[in-house]
């Protein structure tokens, strides 16, 4: 592999690692704040997509999905929660998965039911739909800008959790959810919050991606799957460790695709099993 | 529910008769004048958006049908989930359990090599539409019969007009599924290139979970080829094209997706990534043919617009079945093995034939060409076909034994 080769690759890999941790950082917030493993995740992620999807056909234009859809997840995930999850938080870790598994199913029927088995396409906002020079390498514009918003994110959810008091209402809450509530604060109210916040982030994700991907109803399958790799890889439940997690994941399949591309896919899961080995809780995960 | 003493005497004076009666009979009595055809479809797995419309396809040609000899239709579906020892599993239990012989349907490759070998041990027939070559090369056997082209077919059908139409075209680059129906396109891209003296400057596999290719394609850009071959199927083949356009690639090279379903990926693509992409392509709604009109009417009658692929080959495999059963006069299947063999019938892409040698129809496969969404003449008008080929290996060359 030649130098600029590999140097468009981790340059590639990198944009690839943000997006993945786009993908994965409202997973790893509500199983941060309230142990919770939400396996609806890419549901609503799907969900979002398809919102994005109607509205792009019925408007000509993504940009009105981009507030729409995430906020419709949100509430979703609020109404969700509220009727169904919040039963299950002091039951096993299984009852959980199950449950929400059972939503994801659902949500992917659901869909089937409206939109039909088959994939659509949501096109490039046309401002976006062109490539972009960076030095003597090639960049889907679009591309750009969904690494553009993932680092907006980043730096935005680090400002609410390190800087705010809901920051630090949430932090506390991942420490001891019951020390938070013996100080007054309504304790099912911030995860609730917790849970509509990670589910629109899902749909941001979802919304983000269809231009990328297009849509179709299993997409959400792919999405919760590297979601989970990227958060076990950097910890669950840290901010920092979605984006380390997402970054090592990105770099090792961009690389892996050139120096070994049938294996690229399996390489992911290896760098997994790799640091589980060496660090059970994750690259930045706590003991 | 109570049982009355009288019928118990009616029911035991009735054994002797009926454990006499030859095993056909009872057959025959206990179907009712019903004829039980299995169709074997991934519903859920991978291929699940796949399997159910090849399902729907095949399950229209059965109410189409309705009868055939004088017998009624039963439709028994299997989902195989995507997976090809379920899918063998579930063959058997129908076959051993229900006496199922007529077999049609399956969602890719690998399943359609495992249950053609089943059907064949069994003493079935099945008519499915596997892509890999083995099916009716070196795996034939006489219980099976294909309907669309073998890979070979779709890469000489497709990558020999594109090299005639771009004679300067050297350079070759292939991104291919690292499965039995990948590496079947791969081989016979790499053969027609080799016989035109053509390079073929790299090649990236892909596995059969890969949803991201900018790697790959990066790579592929690297080499500075003149065409891109896709080698996969399914989703892949969108992903590939979408994100090859999305990486400039259409700027200085020809991408050419071997193998798609048409219409409906076209749909997933959007008519700003079919724009000047070429596409091979079993079936075609734009092309006018008898038995395509009866496709056409079902499909209409069932969903309001035109057919798909999926919908097409669905439709065909159980249209191959049935016509047999109607020509050999009985659902006996040496009998209507016999009568398929060089069969001719109007079947969705024009006169099509069943090859005696090895048991696959021969019929054209389409090369196509996306055209822009401002020269589209309705919403179905993706794309434009620049040849139209039945391109086959001679029988004695598939390595098909017949047995």
């Amino acid at each position: 592999m030649s130098m600029q080769l590999l140097l468009f690759q981790v340059l590639n890999g990198l944009g690839i690692g943000m997006i993945y941790f786009l993908l994965s950082v409202g997973l790893t917030l509500i199983f941060g704040l309230m142990r919770f493993v939400n396996f609806a995740h890419g549901a609503f992620y799907l969900v979002a997509a398809y919102i994005a999807f109607a509205l792009t056909r019925w408007t000509g234009s993504i940009w009105l999905s981009l507030v729409i859809a995430p906020l419709a997840v949100a509430a979703l995930a609020m109404v969700v929660e509220r009727v169904l999850l919040r039963h299950t938080y002091r039951m096993p870790h299984e009852a959980q998965i199950l449950i929400t598994f059972a939503i994801a199913l659902l949500m992917q029927e659901i869909v089937i039911l409206i939109f039909g088995p088959l994939g659509q396409n949501v096109p490039v906002p046309s401002a976006l739909s062109g490539i972009v020079f960076l030095g003597p390498y090639v960049y889907p514009a679009y591309r750009l800008f969904v690494v553009g918003v993932a680092v907006l994110v980043a730096i935005a959810l680090w400002l609410v959790v390190e800087k705010t008091k809901l920051g630090s209402v949430l932090r506390a809450g991942s420490e001891s959810a019951e020390m938070v509530g013996l100080l007054g604060i309504n304790v099912d109210r911030v995860f609730m919050a917790t849970f509509a916040l990670g589910g629109a982030l899902a749909g941001l994700a979802g919304v983000l991606f269809a231009p990328i991907r297009g849509v179709e109803p299993f997409m959400s399958v792919e999405a919760l799957g590297i979601a989970f790799v990227v958060i076990v890889v950097g910890g669950l439940g840290t901010l920092s460790g979605a984006l380390v997690g997402g970054l090592l994941i990105g770099l090792v399949q961009s690389i892996m695709s050139t120096l070994w591309p049938e294996g690229a896919q399996l390489m992911i899961y290896a760098a997994m099993a790799l640091v589980i080995l060496a660090r059970p809780a994750g690259l930045l995960g706590r003991f | 529910m109570t049982i009355e003493r009288r019928t118990i005497l009616k029911s035991l004076a009735a054994a002797p008769a009926a454990l006499a009666m030859p095993a056909y009979l009872r057959q025959a009595s206990a179907q009712g004048g019903t004829l039980d055809i299995a169709a074997v479809y991934s519903l859920s797995g991978t291929f699940a958006n796949v399997g159910t419309l090849l399902n729907s396809g095949s399950k229209w040609a059965i109410e189409k049908y309705d009868t055939v000899l004088g017998k009624k239709l039963n439709y028994v579906l299997i989902d195989d989930r995507g997976d090809a020892g379920e899918a063998v599993r579930r063959v058997q239990e129908v076959m051993t359990q229900r006496g199922i012989r007529h077999i049609l349907g399956c969602t890719n490759s690998a399943i359609a090599l495992a249950v053609q070998k089943e059907v064949y041990a069994r003493g079935g027939i099945y008519v499915q539409m596997a892509g890999a070559d083995e099916s009716t090369g070196k795996d034939c056997n006489k219980s099976n019969f294909r309907w669309p082209v073998a890979s070979y077919s779709a890469v000489n059908a497709t990558v020999r007009p594109l090299i005639e139409k771009f004679p300067d075209a050297k350079k070759w680059y292939t991104i291919t599924g690292q499965y039995v129906f990948g590496d079947s396109l791969l081989t016979n891209v790499k053969d027609v290139l080799k016989e035109k003296g053509l390079q073929h400057v790299g090649n990236s596999y892909h596995s059969l979970s890969d949803r991201e290719y900018s790697g790959y394609i990066a790579t592929a850009l690297a080499a500075q080829p003149d065409v891109l071959a896709i080698c996969n199927f399914g989703n892949q083949t969108l992903d590939v094209v979408r994100q090859a356009i999305s990486y400039g690639m259409k700027r200085n090279t020809k991408i050419l997706a071997v193998w798609s379903t048409g219409l409906d990926q076209f749909q997933a693509l959007g008519p700003e990534n079919c724009d000047g992409i070429y596409f091979g392509c079993n079936f075609w709604h734009g092309v006018d043919s008898p038995g395509g009109r009866v496709v056409a009417e079902v499909v209409k009658a069932k969903t309001g617009d035109v057919p798909n692929y999926l919908h097409a080959c669905g439709y065909a495999v159980a249209q191959v079945l049935l016509e047999g059963i109607k020509k050999a006069g009985t659902d006996d299947v040496p009998a209507v093995i016999k009568a398929l063999e060089g069969m001719t019938y109007e079947g969705p892409t024009g006169t099509e034939t069943v090859r005696p040698e090895d048991h696959q129809v021969i019929k054209d496969y389409y090369l196509m060409l996306g055209k822009a969404k401002s020269a589209m003449k309705d919403k179905n008008d993706f794309a434009d076909v620049v040849a139209a080929t039945k391109a086959f290996l001679p029988p004695e060359k598939t390595g098909c034994k017949m047995s």
